[in-house]
């Protein structure tokens, strides 16, 4: 039990030493402590997921935190094999992670203050995932969003991170509100929090409905809509997506872990976490699907012209997991899983890899002025492609086999399915144009910097591109556990593995579909790439004239459909004046009032309450004896 | 009325009066001679208890000690400006209008009283024949010795305050 | 009724750790004419405390159920919790009061031996079953808090909150006196549990002068533990109060006077609930408003602390009131709970004080956390578990109450609670949010000290530890209520 404890303990004890102890000893040794923290639950996770992949599922009760009567709250774990495996997911990225910071962030005055954070991210992202009722587990979501808004702006001298952090966390609020809704609703449906006992008892209040505002509303629906509401949050999908892109103002092994290992996939754990839930609402399931498939799409567009690189790799998270969604949707939860596992490695290998251009043109994120990077960088170039070639689904690469599964699955599933894979498909082939052309940008063509950056040009040191081969390494080959039973007999192990808690997807297909299907995407992907290839390294004139011919088009994209200038006129500012308003008011009716003894709203009431203490004895003796004498009259007259 | 009753109604009346008279003097040394025939009533009430004994002690502490050392002090502060200020304060009247009240009230209930302990070992007859003296001591050192320490402690509590407050040295 | 009463030297026993804690204070009096350095004095007063600590926990075991001087003093689970809420209260204070009272120029030997005399009196209070001992312990524990108040009596505010304490103090002892008598005049007698008896036997239950006599008493009660409308004195006396005494002040008194209302009430008065109830629930009614409302409108950080601590008053009264064994329990457990995050809250604002600077206006605590992050950490989960925020042992206090109360049927009565302890949040936010968002006006120095530190990470640790692992206290409670 202490084994399975210990894995979100260490990087909480590393986050607690760091941040007491950071300020005035450990300074810049905190990766000491930071790192073995991580690399031990990395460790003791590898052995947990040994233990499951044995049989045995742990649902231990650490302690109860609050016992009244029925009522009852405890802290514990569930360790299945969904859990088994998001848990490897996030601390072995974690670890790669920590690692790289350690050159990345080298020097920074908070050095610290910063691996206290990491860690207790990473801290709060475990308990969320192995949490076992769903308090628990809310606890680690609004953990989660805390850590991201101290994390993105951490440099907080910066206005946009500051403003990145502060947008994060409002966002997030909007979810939250609606998961925090859920949770309750949960409490007051079956009584308990406990996953066991909720799921086991779903089943027995499937069709019954309550009264919403006149309207009667399917609870299971209005439940999983409102959990739903969370995951569309925290992992950034449409309308909430805003926050992702501009997250990336924080430090880049920052935008790595929430982009790939932490915070945006929560949702899509809740989702599959919840399963028994989700299955019983066939309202919700669809949502679930059309709100990634949506998103998936619509990311990908306004990927296609952003010019920073790190906006580009965050709008295509977006759109990946807009996949992940797509497949939640239509019940293939292990695939949905498959590919959060698979994204984590080629998209961590993405970020970082920016992060490593980005540190060797000193903090220049413009694509503009990159290019011809390939030969002063080529060990981040070469996994770049890596991961590129997985992302956009070249057969073979780990991108290649979830993607592929989620496309399959939809196309089985019905004609809202088809649909969704249309979709799919299509920006599948808008992903490999925006991650071709970011490499053709990048690391192609000539140098456009200045003299001064060329000058400077280096590759990374050791610690960071150690971990990118490593990364490589999983982004290459982490898909080769769900390989299609096409291909090979018992290939798709992963979805074999997830069985017991997700269930399989129903649905068969003709051999003939299948191949289909996958021809089809991997038809898409070269063309993508091929498209890229002509417009950037070929005839390098037709992007302008392309923007120039399509300028409306362009500046839609270029602005990401001015959803940011939408939520800026019709929700931010307005609430801005109006909070502004009720500050002013506050301020000048409440503190003032309340400061300097003018108690205007409180008014008379509290005026005449404060009268009453005038710091006269013989006054306070006389209120005691009418006290007194008051009780004893009410008892008479009353009796 | 009989003999009893006229002899408890003289004192209980002239306790109220006399503590009224007693606050509501404005010179100080006035007020404390009221209350030294305050504390003879209070006496006279001991007495008819058959507590000969707490009777001496009320007159010789309080009436011989305390009495002279509020003199004391009365004289040594020098109370001249007290003298003129307001006899009452502000909400005297409802004050006064609660004490009624509150008169009212304890009469009302008082007078509602049915049940009657049975009485205790000490009765008039028992005390008599022991003595008053030699009751009180025995009860003080036996049955009600650990109040009789509790109350000791107090009043070493009460030098200890009364040194601290007045005489301590403070840089 | 009774045979001769014998006293041996045997009763004496259960008493060891009162006499041990004014022996200690006596040789605290000598050592301060000897020992030029009062950090031995202090030290000293820590160790008898320690001392009489031990002696609670080993004379009879924890819970093990005594008495003495023939019924008159009893030592069981109930007085035992409540004396180890003492010993830390003392031992707290003086952690934190040594550094500030060289500052108010009144660290001498009496002080501490004052503080042990005082916590006597408070031990006496939860040990007694019978209405004089009781009565005297009040008093010794009064007295010595009469004169802590007063002792920096170059600071006229300090005499005015002593005088003012001692005053109406005295008054209150008399409505306790006059309660007694009546009690006795009804039962013939003071013993706690000859009283019950004589309540069922002479069926006195629905008697008026009963009840008139148990009105005084809860008078009396409500006057130590700061209940609305016998709350006057507090925000008066602890704004003059020296700080480390308010701190003092605000938990002890008020823990034994819970106790001895729980004793008194629970022991006693059992068959009266409903009349008692009756009595206690417009005055918590009344208290929370007035603490909670009041406090909004303060600028002194200890006055509003003493508004607080009214309202906490109240919240606690609530368990008692249910009468059950499980609202008692609730009551105790936010005792303890409250002695670690008021104490800790009181710490914060002595750190403030230094030579020549008061630092008692909210207002000096504006953009603390620029200059002092952890301090102003520690305020800030202070505040949040006053305020009841979990995590923190705050809320795990009220939820408690709250759930008994509950439980015994009052739900108009939590719902009265929960909105009062909405509003007295904004007190408590206001200071966090003085603290955390807005700029400094002057820089702050803050006074620090080694024993300092030590209070400040005991009672921080324990305001989160109580709030995360609540069932260890919990537990504890129940062992020493029940048996």
């Amino acid at each position: 039990m202490l084994k399975y404890t210990l894995i979100p303990l260490l990087p909480f004890l590393s986050f607690l030493i760091n941040i007491l102890f950071g300020r005035n000893f450990i300074k810049d040794r905190a990766h000491w402590i930071a790192v073995p923290a991580v690399v031990g639950s990395f460790l003791l996770a590898v052995s947990a997921f040994l233990d499951v992949a044995g049989g045995r599922d742990i649902n231990v009760n650490i302690y109860s935190w609050i016992v009244s009567g029925s009522f009852n709250v405890s802290v514990g774990f569930l360790i299945d094999r969904l859990s088994a495996i998001m848990l490897i997911v996030v601390t072995s990225i974690s670890t790669l992670i920590f690692i790289y910071s350690i050159g990345y962030m080298h020097g920074d005055g908070g050095y610290y203050r910063f691996f206290a954070y990491l860690s207790l991210f990473v801290f709060s992202m475990l308990i969320l995932v192995m949490a076992n009722n769903f308090l628990l587990m809310y606890f680690g979501w609004e953990a989660v969003g805390l850590c991201s808004y101290f994390l993105i702006g951490y440099w907080f001298h910066k206005k946009s991170a500051a403003d990145a952090g502060k947008k994060a966390f409002i966002v997030n609020r909007f979810g939250d509100f609606g998961f925090g809704l859920g949770v309750i609703l949960i409490f007051l449906t079956f009584g308990s929090m406990d996953y066991m006992q909720v799921f086991g008892e779903a089943g027995g209040i499937a069709g019954q409905t309550i009264n919403l505002l006149g309207y009667d509303v399917n609870l299971i629906t209005l439940i999983c809509l409102l959990l739903f509401c969370g995951a569309v949050g925290k992992s950034a999908q449409v309308p909430l997506h805003v926050w992702l892109p501009d997250a990336m103002e924080g430090p880049t092994p920052v935008s790595a872990l929430i982009h790939a290992a932490t915070m945006v996939t929560a949702g899509v754990f809740m989702v599959a976490r919840c399963n028994p839930l989700f299955n019983l609402s066939e309202v919700a399931m669809n949502t679930v699907a059309i709100v990634g498939g949506v998103t998936a799409i619509f990311a990908a567009t306004i990927a296609l012209v952003q010019t920073d690189i790190k906006r580009v790799i965050a709008y295509s998270t977006v759109s990946q997991l807009g996949y992940m969604f797509l497949a939640l949707g239509v019940g293939a939860y292990s695939a949905a899983i498959f590919h959060l596992y698979t994204h984590a490695y080629f998209k961590a290998l993405l970020f970082l890899g920016s992060g490593s251009v980005i540190h060797a043109l000193h903090d220049e994120q413009n694509m503009q002025k990159m290019g011809g990077l390939k030969k002063y960088m080529p060990v981040t170039y070469w996994v770049f492609i890596l991961a590129t070639l997985s992302i956009t689904g070249i057969p073979f690469f780990s991108g290649f086999f979830s993607k592929d599964e989620i496309l399959w699955r939809a196309y089985l599933a019905g004609d809202l399915g088809k649909f969704l894979w249309f979709l799919g498909t299509l920006a599948a082939l808008l992903t490999a144009f925006y991650s071709w052309r970011l490499i053709y940008l990048t690391f192609h063509g000539k140098f456009r910097g200045t003299h001064e950056q060329e000058e400077h040009l280096h590759e990374s040191p050791p610690v960071i591109t150690v971990p990118l081969m490593l990364l490589a390494v999983g982004a290459v080959a982490a898909g080769w556990v769900g390989i299609p039973p096409i291909f090979a007999e018992h290939g798709d192990k992963i979805g074999e593995f997830l069985a017991p808690v997700l269930g399989y997807p129903e649905g068969e297909g003709t051999h003939a579909q299948e191949y289909f299907v996958m021809g089809a995407s991997i038809f898409v992907a070269v063309a993508g790439w091929i498209i890229a290839y002509t417009m950037y390294l070929k005839k390098t004139e037709l992007p302008q004239k392309l923007g120039a011919a399509f300028q409306p088009v362009y500046k839609l994209l270029f602005n990401k459909y001015y959803i940011d200038e939408l939520y800026s006129k019709t929700i931010v500012q307005p609430t801005l004046k109006a909070s502004d308003k009720i500050i002013l008011g506050f301020d000048t009716y409440i503190i003032e009032g309340i400061v300097n003894g003018i108690p205007n709203l409180i008014g008379a009431f509290s005026r005449k309450l404060r009268k009453i203490q005038t710091g006269l004895l013989s006054d306070y003796g006389l209120i005691m004896a009418i006290g007194a004498l008051s009780i004893i009259g009410v008892w008479i007259f009353l009796r | 009325m009989t003999a009893p009753q006229l002899f408890f109604a003289y004192f209980a009346v002239m306790i109220t009066v006399l503590s009224l008279l007693m606050i509501t003097r404005r010179n100080p040394v006035h007020g404390v001679l009221w209350m030294l025939v305050l504390f003879v009533h209070i006496a006279g009430l001991y007495i008819f208890l058959n507590a000969e004994f707490l009777a001496a002690i009320q007159i010789i502490v309080y009436a011989g000690a305390i009495l002279v050392l509020f003199l004391f002090v009365i004289m040594l502060l020098n109370l001249k400006k007290e003298e003129t200020v307001k006899k009452f304060q502000k909400h005297w009247l409802v004050g006064v209008g609660t004490g009624i009240i509150f008169a009212v009230f304890s009469v009302s209930i008082v007078r509602k009283i049915e049940v009657f302990p049975q009485l205790g070992k000490y009765t008039i007859e028992a005390v008599k024949a022991e003595g008053n003296i030699m009751t009180v001591g025995k009860v003080l050192y036996t049955k009600y010795l650990l109040p009789f320490e509790i109350a000791s402690v107090i009043l070493l509590v009460a030098i200890i305050g009364a040194v601290v407050l007045a005489k301590k040295r403070i840089e | 009724m009774e045979m001769e009463t014998t006293i041996s030297l045997l009763d004496i026993r259960p008493l060891v750790p009162e006499l041990t804690m004014i022996c200690v204070g006596l040789i605290v009096i000598l050592l301060d004419l000897i020992v030029r350095k009062k950090e031995v004095v202090a030290i000293v007063g820590i160790a008898g405390t320690l001392v009489a600590l031990y002696g609670t926990y080993k004379l009879y075991g924890f819970y093990e159920p005594q008495s003495a001087f023939s019924g008159m003093f009893v030592l069981d689970g109930y007085s035992n919790f409540f004396k180890l809420i003492f010993y830390l209260n003392i031992i707290l204070t003086i952690c934190i009061s040594f550094k500030y009272m060289a500052i108010e120029k009144a660290s001498f030997g009496e002080y501490y031996a004052l503080l042990m005399f005082a916590t006597t009196g408070m031990m006496i209070m939860a040990s007694a079953a019978d209405l004089i001992v009781l009565y005297l312990g009040l008093e010794l524990m009064a007295l010595s808090t009469y004169i802590l108040a007063g002792i920096t009596r170059k600071r006229q505010r300090s005499n005015e909150a002593a005088l003012k304490y001692f005053f109406l103090g005295a008054f209150s002892s008399a409505f306790l006196l006059y309660g007694i008598s009546l009690t006795y005049g009804l039962t013939g007698t003071t013993n706690l549990r000859e009283i019950a008896s004589a309540l069922q036997t002479l069926d006195l239950n629905g008697s008026p002068i009963m009840y008139l006599g148990l009105i005084f008493m809860i008078v009396a009660f409500g006057f130590k533990i700061a209940l609305a409308p016998f709350h006057m004195w507090a925000p008066d006396v602890y704004e003059g109060a020296p700080t480390s005494i308010t701190a003092f002040m605000s938990v002890g008194p008020k823990a034994a006077g819970f106790a001895v209302l729980g004793r008194v009430l629970f022991g006693a008065f059992a068959g009266m609930q409903v009349q008692w109830a009756s009595i206690l629930i417009p005055m918590a009614v009344l208290t929370m408003a007035v603490g909670s409302i009041i406090a909004l409108a303060q600028t002194n950080i200890k006055r509003m602390l003493a508004y607080s601590s009214i309202a906490h008053a109240g919240y606690m009264l609530l368990g008692v009131i249910t009468g059950t064994t499980g609202g008692l329990m609730s009551t105790v457990n936010y005792l303890a709970i409250y002695l670690f995050m008021n104490i800790g809250a009181f710490a914060i604002v002595i750190m403030l004080r230094r030579e020549g600077f008061q630092g008692e206006n909210i207002e000096d605590y504006m953009g603390l956390s620029k200059s002092h992050p952890l301090a102003s950490a520690l305020m800030l989960i202070f505040m949040f578990s006053l305020a009841g925020i979990p995590p923190t042992a705050g809320f795990i206090g009220k939820f408690y109450v709250f759930m008994e109360v509950i439980k015994a049927g009052y739900v108009y009565l939590a719902i009265i609670a929960v909105a009062f302890s909405a509003i007295s949040a904004f007190f408590y936010l206001r200071v966090v949010m003085y603290i955390y968002m807005k700029d400094p006006k002057e820089e702050v120095v803050l006074t620090r000290s080694p024993s300092m530190s030590i209070a400040l990470a005991v009672t921080a640790m324990m305001v989160l530890i109580l709030g995360i692992f609540p069932s260890f206290l919990l537990n504890l409670v129940r062992y020493s209520i029940l048996g």
